[in-house]
């Protein structure tokens, strides 16, 4: 049996500079594309701004939280429209601004570059198919995914109850959302779920059906790289849960508009039905974020250990299981709630089941290591920040697990450096490790390792530094979504806005890495990371052809154990 | 791509699209499918509801339980509602009558439903109501004032349940809403505006 | 504010560590930073003179006690009490309240809030630091030994059953290891009250809390955040923390408190009238969410006198950051005491006979969970 990616031997004859490519006029080729590869380059562009947007909107919390009282709203809330906001709308505003960083970084950073930046570019490359399956429909759901974008920052100007913007938090929980809220903002904060979720859906069908259907000859389910997988994994966890926000947040527009009560105890509706319908859509999509970060590390540390992935088939299957326990521990979300004994004890249970699976893939990823001869490349730098950084996400997720103890810790600060310690510093460690990996793969030039090296160090200590202590202000009680708060949690707060301004730093680091790339990097081999970088994409020229595998490569069933 | 691979690819992604269809019919059927899970399991403390045929059947315990009862209204609907008896001992399997007294304040006649459960919340599916002012709107006219009956028993079945049998006392909670088409309705209902 | 002065020099040398050692040394800290020996004798100190000094007027409260009906009150009475007497008890820093620069979770001051601190401080945190450490050792180990210095030609490995196996089951022990206490807590959690429990009705609304006090009278508490010098207006009408001798931090402090009974269990039930609120006292290990439409319930049992403060933590609207908790916990007599200043109070029928019980320490309520236990603080 065939294991790993890295066995392939694709003999593929079309790896030659196709400078005559027909590639259409330039705003055919961006605004009508059908080209996986410029569409996955045009979801990187964007989810890089709405990153920026949503960036700032952290930014402009931190220095909100520097000192306790309320300093900045005022200011941001006249931002955002307001003439003469009074201290009610000034701190909506602060609302807002969490609201609508959260919902940006998930549905249009994270999800729009990890699924369709490096799903779109490298899903086709990796199995070895000219493109996608329906490369039309691609196109649609980029721009619906920017239209949804378009929606959510409107919704920011319009009024939204005691101010503009929509004030319910990521999570839209009625009736907060419903009679809690007036305005149209709510509204097209929804609009904007509808969009997004709509192009994530139809992304996810062409993603299945090119992994299923579209595979080169001999490239079997059994010998796909990881990244295919995880990104199969994914479409399938998009495929079953998104489809239920857009129930639930359609009957929430209905219960805002027209009178319905699906949420409304006043018409024999349940409030908390909308949170497990949120939460059956909300816990696949922590996954959704995470599984396509694994599939890259995996690459990642494959390819500069030299080795191949230990224990594919496990990694493999790991990453489904997690997908479909995901499915059943939606109410760990909800423990508060006033739910029973029993439940909360079933999902303590179910929940750290998904221990089991996501510490195999912590395992594996260092005993692929093990016995490796390690080349401390740019992207396995990020690669083995993300490997450590999600374990301390990780176990702090097993804290949460536990039924009696999210007691005291549900809905505190504790919780939001846990999720920004598997998101924020898992995921986005992830896109960076994926970023580096392949940005010269994809435009052709080299970025500067050093650079890279470096921003990787400043990251690393200014994330660490704002998202550590959040678990020391969790534990000490301080709750979420609170824009001023009591004395005692100053001085956590001023160290973790401290972090931010060295994460910043960062970020520019990024930035003016890319230029330099762009300007004076040097050309990019076909295969620049040498001989451990052995899956389809790497037999390929750097940038790709605009068409690439006229002829499909043949995958060799050579490699049997 | 080929046209059989073409045709291939529309077949598969039609079974994924009517995969997702399926989800989101299912996100809509949850509303009625939840509301049947509670009624059946007792789910969330949801109370059940027997006729009369079915609760003459049931034999009256030694074993007595106290019960509690709990009365809310919502903001921005002017009534008063209170128990007139705050706590109650009843024998299990006994049929007993709670009065709930409710007072329109305001100057015009008010439609008003009631939501309701019972905490522990593991005793929903023991607690059975034969005839409850909840199972309908209620309507109080200007300034009226009205009793609202409520005839309940505690199933016997409470004593074999491993998780239920040590409650000592049961609370049934009600809370008044407005309802949906008695014009109060409207986004901003709670007058706060946000 | 002299306030926070003492909690400030409590955590001065957990700061001096710095962020760096912080970072790695966390859990060792934050077993260690709290001092609960300190907090908790300044505590009982002062719980004993915040008795004393109610002491002299709850002498005239006592027929009133011994008069309460034992039967379920039917309605208010409309007799307006004249027994009750009550000065707000002034919190002890540190106790029932987030401390400066802490890094651990805050005190507990009731037994299920004690055993879930020790699940998490001597359970999960060891565990979750050790699988941390243990990767963070891994990863140093390999970056020292399999580089491509050190280990020029890369082995070609890529399965080891054994191995694989061990690494799913060590897991799965180890989970089970931490679900049985978790698992017991959660069993423990949700014992219900015996029926004599006082019960105390809990309403969030958009912002602030009311609670009612159905064995009472039916009396109601509005209870709103003090507000801050210097910062806007708030709550309209309502007096600046720190003009009363009693006021405890900004942002926490209340007008009205939450005032009951400590050593006996108290039946919580929680609702809201408006939008979803949650009901939160870290210091006594409970959170639960009000829903608008049904009552949630939990029993509470504090073990000792003092104030404990919590804050709203479910996202309601604007000010969802200014409607903080404030619970003072007061022997029954003073409790009962509280109870008489209200008008229409009467004193739930389920006391021990208030002259021989010194403070409420309920040991005939074999109802309540391990009396020994919980009668120590008062004994």
């Amino acid at each position: 049996m065939a294991t790993t990616a890295d066995q392939f031997q694709a003999h593929s004859e079309d790896h030659g500079h196709h400078d005559h490519d027909h590639k259409p006029a330039f705003f055919a080729r961006w605004f009508m594309s059908t080209n996986h590869k410029d569409i996955g380059t045009m979801y990187l562009i964007f989810a890089i701004f709405a990153g920026i947007v949503g960036g700032a909107f952290s930014g402009m919390m931190r220095v909100e939280l520097a000192e306790p009282g309320i300093q900045y709203l005022d200011t941001f809330a006249r931002w955002f429209g307001a003439t003469n906001p009074d201290f009610n709308s000034t701190l909506h505003t602060w609302n807002v601004l969490i609201t609508a960083h959260g919902l940006i970084m998930v549905f249009f950073l994270v999800m729009p570059a990890i699924i369709g930046g490096f799903g779109n570019w490298f899903v086709p490359l990796m199995i070895g198919a000219p493109d996608m399956a329906f490369p039309r429909m691609n196109n649609i759901s980029f721009w619906l995914t920017v239209a949804g974008f378009c929606s959510l920052l409107t919704s920011a100007f319009v009024p939204g109850g005691m101010g503009n913007g929509a004030g319910t938090g990521w999570t839209v929980y009625a009736p907060l959302s419903t009679y809690g809220s007036t305005g149209p903002a709510v509204d097209f904060g929804i609009f904007a779920l509808h969009l997004a979720g709509a192009g994530s859906i139809m992304g996810a069908i062409n993603f299945i059906t090119t992994i299923f259907n579209m595979r080169a000859p001999g490239m079997t389910i059994h010998k796909m790289p990881l990244f295919v997988w995880s990104v199969l994994v994914t479409a399938f966890l998009l495929l079953l849960a998104l489809p239920v926000l857009a129930a639930a947040i359609t009957m929430l527009l209905t219960d805002r508009n027209f009178g319905t009560t699906f949420f409304d105890p006043a018409g024999g509706g349940d409030p908390i039905l909308y949170q497990h319908l949120f939460w059956f859509f909300g816990h696949p999509e922590v996954y959704i974020m995470i599984l396509p970060a694994f599939g890259i590390i995996s690459q990642i540390v494959s390819t500069f250990s030299k080795k191949p992935v230990f224990g594919y088939l496990g990694m493999a299957y790991a990453m489904v299981a997690i997908g479909v326990v995901g499915f059943i521990v939606w109410a760990h979300h909800m423990y508060t709630t006033g739910l029973s004994v029993n439940t909360k004890m079933y999902f303590t249970a179910a929940t750290m089941v998904i221990a089991v699976p996501t510490g195999v893939k912590i395992f594996s990823w260092i005993a692929t290591m093990w016995g490796g001869s390690l080349e401390f490349k740019s992207p396995m730098v990020w690669a083995l920040g993300f490997i450590f950084l999600f374990t301390v996400g990780g176990v702090t997720g097993v804290v949460l697990a536990n039924g009696g103890v999210d007691d005291v810790l549900h809905d505190t600060y504790y919780v939001v450096a846990h999720f920004h310690y598997v998101l924020s510093l898992g995921a986005v460690t992830g896109l960076f490790a994926g970023f580096f990996y392949w940005f010269p793969k994809m435009s052709g030039r080299m970025h500067s390792e050093l650079l890279s090296h470096i921003q990787f160090w400043v990251f690393f200590v200014g994330v660490n530094m704002i998202f550590f202590p959040m678990h020391f202000l969790g534990l000490q009680g301080m709750p979420r979504r609170y824009p001023d708060y009591a004395e005692a949690y100053t001085y956590w707060n001023q160290i973790a806005t401290h972090g931010y301004e060295i994460m910043a730093v960062s970020i520019l680091i990024w930035f003016v890495n890319i230029i330099y790339a762009f300007t004076a990097g040097k050309k990019a081999e076909d295969n620049y990371w040498g001989e451990g970088a052995t899956t389809l994409e790497w037999t390929l020229s750097s940038p790709p052809p605009f068409h690439q595998y006229e002829t499909l490569p043949v995958i060799e069933s050579a490699g049997h154990h | 791509m080929s046209a059989s691979q073409s045709r291939s690819n529309k077949r598969i992604a039609a079974v994924f699209a009517t995969m997702a269809l399926g989800m989101l019919a299912l996100g809509f059927a949850a509303v009625p499918l939840y509301r049947i899970f509670c009624q059946v399991t007792g789910f969330a403390g949801t109370t059940q509801r027997v006729d009369e045929a079915q609760a003459a059947t049931v034999k009256t315990q030694d074993k007595t339980i106290s019960i509690r009862f709990d009365a809310n209204v919502e903001r921005g609907m002017d009534w008063e509602f209170k128990p007139l008896q705050v706590t109650d001992t009843v024998s299990i399997g006994a049929r007993d009558m709670a009065i709930f007294w409710a007072k329109n304040d305001t100057d015009h006649a008010v439609t008003g439903t009631a939501s309701f459960n019972v905490e522990p919340a593991y005793v929903g599916k023991y607690f059975n109501k034969i005839q409850c002012f909840c199972f309908t709107e209620q309507t109080l006219e200007a300034g009226q004032e009205a009793r609202m009956p409520v005839l309940y028993y505690i199933d016997p079945a409470i004593l074999d349940d491993d998780l239920a049998k040590d409650v000592e006392q049961i609370t049934l909670s009600y809370t008044f809403h407005p309802s949906a088409d008695s014009g109060v309705k409207a986004l901003d209902r709670t007058g706060s505006g946000g | 504010m002299n306030f926070t002065r003492n909690a400030r020099a409590v955590t001065r040398a957990a700061k001096a560590a710095g962020l760096a050692l912080a970072l790695f040394a966390a859990p060792q800290l934050a077993q260690a930073a709290p001092t609960p020996a300190g907090g908790d004798v300044s505590a009982s100190v002062e719980a004993q003179t915040g008795a004393e000094r109610m002491k002299a007027p709850d002498k005239g409260a006592e027929p009133a006690a011994n008069a309460g009906n034992p039967i379920v009150p039917d309605v208010p009475t409309g007799d307006a009490a004249a027994a009750g007497s009550y000065t707000p008890m002034k919190p002890t820093p540190g106790v029932g309240m987030p401390v400066e620069g802490g890094i651990g979770l805050q005190d507990q001051y009731s037994e299920l809030g004690e055993y879930g601190h020790w699940i998490h401080n001597a359970v999960l945190m060891p565990i979750i630091t050790v699988i941390s450490l243990l990767v963070l050792v891994l990863l140093i180990v390999i970056i020292v030994r399999y580089n491509k210095r050190a280990n020029p030609v890369a082995s070609k490995t890529s399965h080891n059953t054994l191995l694989e196996v061990v690494w799913t089951l060590l897991p799965v022990l180890i989970l089970i290891g931490i679900a049985v206490p978790s698992i017991d807590l959660l069993a423990k959690q949700f014992k219900p009250a015996p029926k004599e429990a006082l019960t105390i009705k809990i309403t969030g609304n958009q912002w602030y809390w009311t609670y009612g006090y159905p064995d009472n009278g039916d009396f109601e508490v509005v209870s709103n955040m003090l507000n801050i010098p210097g910062a806007p207006v708030i709550n309209n009408g309502i007096r600046e923390v720190g003009s009363e001798p009693w006021d405890g931090p900004s942002h926490l402090e209340v007008d009205n408190r939450m005032v009951v009974p400590v050593g006996e269990p108290i039946r919580l039930q929680v609702t809201a009238a408006d939008v979803i609120h949650s009901f939160a006292v870290p210091s006594l290990w409970f959170k639960l969410d009000a829903v608008p439409g049904r009552i949630n319930e939990k029993t509470l049992f504090v073990e000792k006198p003092g104030v404990y403060y919590g804050q709203c933590s479910e996202l309601c609207g604007a000010k969802h950051g200014y409607m903080p908790i404030a619970v003072e916990a007061l022997p029954r007599e003073q409790y009962n005491a509280w109870v008489m200043t209200h008008a229409g109070a009467q004193i739930d029928g389920q006391e021990p006979a208030p002259a021989a019980a010194a403070a409420a320490a309920p040991a005939s309520e074999e109802a309540a969970p391990e009396a020994d236990m919980t009668a120590a603080p008062e004994a």
